[in-house]
């Protein structure tokens, strides 16, 4: 995988430039301009849990493919105070009950958005969350 | 402010949301750029926290758009166009989130019941098979047993055999509720007609079953035709003081159609159709044909019976794509 940029995510500032860098790489690849909006949706969602719960980290945003596909990789990753209920490994219909926080929606959002995703967070070792899109 | 939204009513969320993103969407348009897109996300979220639907949205959209389009000039609007509706995308993604999260938690579901059904599968494999069997070897044992006693001794033997038997009943019949082997052996038509013998011994209903069907249908389908037949029965049995029910299935063009139809005191439809149907174990009903993407219909009228219908595309629309891909 070639990532073709890392973004250093701090403010509201650098979600955009995440997510515009994510969007431009996507229609290089070949994604349409709706899939592109998805993509830089879910960008967005990843860096803002940076600046909101993790105050600093960087997104790295790059082009993979796995032979058969092309797609666009993300990778998120900060060393906030990590999370010791991942969202990732909670039950998909539990995500959904209500009164689930924004932290919750945003990643679950993301998750919902991307072809693959994966979490790894631990507390007091920060979060980093990978995910995918193919071109289909 | 999403909190006092929830509660507003549509019009007023509507009115909450509109005002934002007029002025977004202007922004936009005077200069777009990624600031202005993250601002349409950003609306687009909070109008979907607030409960605002997709064609609401949509609404606000095209009523904003409106009046910029006329002060539009001519040959500036095809671009105009084009950066409205990447604002209007952008908006409509959070929307997509939750859509997206919704139908992968409805494919959740569906493993989930496949596993369960699977697990009651080896439980009442385990009960019929396994646990009979000792229970028959019990009864040789304690007859052979009895022949050694003197005649008091035997009629305590034959009491604890009674005992034995009764146990077997009931595992037999636990058995049975779990998963009738008859419907994997068989098919849904056998599986359908006992289930018809079960409710006459039940509950003295009598129950004629009419199949229209030139095939096995999918496992998966059959599972829940099974069920959902099983619950409308089990309805009918304790609830609708009938004396006769008829079931009946078919298929046609892609879809299985599936009634149970009977002759008792019937309920007001449309009063249960407001408290969405809870209450009545319909709700399992319900779940397991959405599954499927099949729909659930009810003609009830109090005092002429009640019939239940369901319709399932035989091939499922909705496949979950992605990991179908992988």
């Amino acid at each position: 995988m070639t990532h073709a940029i890392s973004v250093p995510v701090q403010t509201p500032t650098d979600i955009v430039t995440a997510r515009q860098h994510g969007r431009a790489l996507a229609s290089m690849a070949g994604f349409s301009s709706t899939e592109a909006t998805i993509i830089a949706a879910a960008i967005s969602e990843v860096a803002r849990n940076i600046v909101e719960y993790a105050t600093s980290g960087e997104v790295a945003i790059g082009l993979t493919d796995d032979g058969l596909r092309t797609g666009v990789h993300v990778v998120a990753r900060d060393q906030g105070p990590g999370m010791p209920d991942l969202p990732a490994r909670t039950p998909r219909l539990v995500a959904l009950a209500p009164g689930l926080d924004e932290f919750g929606m945003g990643l679950h959002g993301a998750r919902a958005l991307m072809d693959e995703f994966d979490l790894d967070s631990n507390p007091g070792r920060g979060t980093t969350v990978t995910m995918t899109k193919w071109l289909q | 402010v999403i909190d006092a939204a929830r509660k507003a009513t549509v019009k007023d969320r509507g009115q909450i949301i509109a005002e934002p993103y007029g002025r977004a969407l202007r922004a936009h348009l005077a200069r777009p750029d990624e600031i202005t897109l993250q601002e349409a996300q950003d609306i687009g979220r909070r109008a979907s926290a607030t409960g605002l639907s997709v064609s609401e949205m949509t609404a606000i959209h095209c009523r904003t758009l409106l009046p910029i389009v006329d002060g539009c000039p001519r040959d500036e609007r095809p671009t105009m166009l084009a950066e409205s509706e990447r604002f209007l995308a952008e908006t409509i993604a959070p929307f997509e989130m939750s859509y997206r999260g919704v139908r992968d938690a409805n494919v959740s579901l569906g493993r989930l019941n496949a596993m369960l059904e699977d697990q009651a599968k080896q439980i009442a494999y385990v009960l019929h098979d396994e646990v009979t069997q000792i229970l028959a070897t019990s009864h040789l044992r304690l007859a052979e047993m009895a022949k050694r006693l003197p005649p008091p001794g035997q009629s305590e033997i034959g009491a604890v055999r009674g005992l034995l038997d009764q146990i077997e009943e009931r595992v037999r019949g636990l058995a049975r509720d779990l998963r009738p082997t008859i419907l994997d052996d068989l098919g849904l038509v056998p599986a359908l007609r006992f289930l018809a013998e079960n409710a006459s011994k039940r509950w003295g209903l009598s129950v004629s079953v009419a199949a229209f069907l030139d095939r096995r249908l999918p496992a998966i389908l059959e599972t829940v035709l099974y069920r959902v037949t099983q619950e409308a029965l089990t309805n009918v049995g304790r609830h609708a003081g009938a004396s006769q029910a008829q079931v009946w299935v078919m298929e046609k063009d892609g879809v299985v159609l599936c009634s149970v139809r009977d002759d008792g005191v019937g309920f007001d439809a449309a009063a249960v159709a407001g408290s969405g149907l809870r209450g009545l174990g319909l709700a399992g009903i319900e779940e397991r044909v959405a599954q499927l993407d099949g729909t659930v219909h009810i003609a009830a009228d109090r005092g002429r019976g009640t019939e239940i219908v369901v319709e399932i595309p035989v091939e499922p629309r909705h496949v979950d794509t992605r990991t179908a891909g992988r």
